[in-house]
């Protein structure tokens, strides 16, 4: 029984890491960029789909419209990602230092938004996800809002797959991140394609965020602790792959809901560890590419 | 329709075009010939846009390309095949061909066109439209570069050194859909450091040594000129 919630429990996190570091992946993926606020979006999505939903609600908007209105809402707050694409935009091209000190300076601004916006208390939806009820499975339950939030996961990576894959939009975005100068010279609008991007990266995140807010409180110290998680994700998958976001989230989701059960105080230290060993083993992850 | 006035370039400070005066008519090869080095790939990369100009002028059809980032004078109707190639490895030759279409759209059946007129410039392309860009060899990646600036559906074509680096075996293929393109009616603007590779039918050729035009004329003027002897190889 205690196998089966924690594995249930692992799998939820690793739909929502997945979400966020999909994010991070597409980003490096086209625009070589290691976007540090992508634990700053996640927190922003949770914060403020759960304002979203709080205002929902005081307009007599029904509970059972909460997976939706979280997607929403998560999706509106990824437009943030248009403003600091902007800033970034001025940096691309330059060392990874520069640009990896700019999206440092951005976590530390969040910080300081989040703060003065919703305050320095954490904030708790309360236990809305039982408006779904639970589904019983050979013995077992299982909360349907948390199987929602996996479905989501599913669908977003098929949508993904099927976006980079089978669009000539995809096709564009990949030949832009292998050779923008030639795309370029081959009509590509690269500077729209990186914003696009960027933006679409910024939404995976908050969208991540806000589901997650019915099962936890949103707090200033979501941004670090997701970021910690997100890139044991992104080095154990490989750095820029999809793929790997979907596995190494997995991993990762299942180290955590081990580590928490059997050592607590071994959480970070649990994960580290194997991310020390892909960094030995294989420098650049299950589905990485290795450097020319 | 291309007209190149007074155009400078620099790069990372050093002058690599000075005061280049060029223009391209209708359906008309100019050949820029010189040797590595004289500023052939940069006076090609500043008509795409790519290097910006210090002084002078690029215009297309009277209006000012200048200034303009490469992907609206790729719309304009400029086509562009670099000397490596640069052929996507991550899309299949059927993608990089089609690529032009997805950057310029068009009327489906106008689109299937372009794609059609691209292949049958090169038939060779037809057999192996599945097969990754990475897995090419040289001369089957000059013909997909080719093809996929052919699939733009420009009306100035620019060729940077479309022969070098060719096995002797590939170079006719190559020559023979350069003539099925001229035959179209398109304008090409060709970069060639070896005049041998140069086709008769060329309408006329520019001379370019260490960032200036030296020479303009016939083909047949250019292997009697001593001067251009000296610095274009292929003419002794």
């Amino acid at each position: 029984m205690a196998t089966v919630d924690l594995l249930f429990a692992a799998l939820f996190n690793a739909a929502v890491l997945f979400l966020v570091t999909a994010g991070l992946q597409l980003i490096f993926g086209v625009q070589r960029i290691v976007n540090l606020t992508a634990g700053s979006l996640y927190a922003l999505g949770a914060y403020f789909g759960a304002s979203v939903f709080e205002w929902f609600s005081a307009q007599g908007g029904s509970p059972a419209l909460l997976l939706p209105v979280l997607i929403l809402s998560g999706l509106l707050a990824g437009q943030v990602g248009f403003v600091i694409e902007r800033v970034l935009r001025t940096v691309y091209g330059r060392d990874e230092a520069f640009q990896l000190l700019m999206t440092f300076a951005f976590v530390l601004m969040f910080q300081d938004v989040l703060r003065y916006v919703w305050g320095a208390q954490p904030r708790l939806l309360g236990d809305l996800p039982s408006v779904y009820g639970t589904l019983a499975v050979g013995g077992f339950t299982f909360p349907v809002y948390n199987l929602l939030v996996m479905l989501s996961a599913l669908v977003v990576a098929g949508l993904l797959y099927w976006l980079i894959e089978r669009t000539s939009l995809g096709h564009v975005v990949r030949a832009t991140a292998e050779n923008g100068r030639m795309a370029e010279a081959l009509g590509a609008n690269t500077r729209r394609i990186n914003t696009l991007v960027f933006v679409l990266g910024s939404m995976l995140g908050t969208v991540g965020g806000a589901l997650v807010i019915p099962t936890t409180a949103a707090s200033l110290e979501m941004p670090i602790a997701l970021i910690v998680e997100a890139f044991a994700v992104v080095v154990i998958g490989g750095l820029g792959s999809i793929r790997g976001a979907f596995l190494g989230a997995i991993i990762v989701g299942v180290l955590r809901a081990l580590s928490l059960t059997y050592f607590p105080e071994l959480e970070v230290m649990s994960i580290y560890l194997v991310v020390i060993v892909v960094l030995v083993v294989r420098p650049y992850g299950l589905f990485g590419k290795a450097e020319a | 329709m291309l007209s190149v006035e007074g155009l400078s370039v620099d790069i990372a400070g050093t002058s690599i075009l000075r005061d280049i005066t060029l223009d391209v008519n209708e359906g008309e090869i100019v050949c820029l010939v010189g040797r590595n080095g004289a500023g052939k790939t940069t006076l090609l990369r500043a008509i795409m846009g790519q290097l910006a100009a210090r002084a002078g002028a690029v215009k297309w059809r009277g209006a000012a390309l200048t200034g303009l980032p490469p992907h609206l004078v790729a719309r304009r109707g400029i086509g562009f095949s670099p000397e490596e190639s640069e052929v996507f490895a991550s899309l299949s030759v059927a993608q990089n061909i089609a690529f032009g279409t997805w950057t310029r759209p068009a009327p489906a059946a106008r689109a299937q066109a372009r794609v059609a007129f691209a292949y049958e410039v090169f038939p060779k392309l037809t057999t192996y439209m599945a097969r990754g860009g990475a897995e090419l060899s040289g001369g089957e990646r000059k013909m997909v570069s080719i093809a996929r600036a052919l699939a733009l559906d420009p009306e100035l074509l620019l060729l940077d050194e479309p022969f070098e680096g060719l096995s002797p075996a590939i170079i006719p293929t190559i020559a023979a859909g350069i003539a099925s393109i001229r035959a179209s009616g398109k304008a090409i603007l060709m970069a060639e450091s070896n005049v041998q590779h140069i086709p008769d039918y060329v309408s006329r050729i520019c001379v370019i040594e260490r960032g200036e035009i030296i020479f303009r004329g016939s083909l047949a003027e250019a292997r009697a000129d001593p001067l251009v002897r000296q610095v274009a190889s292929g003419l002794a």
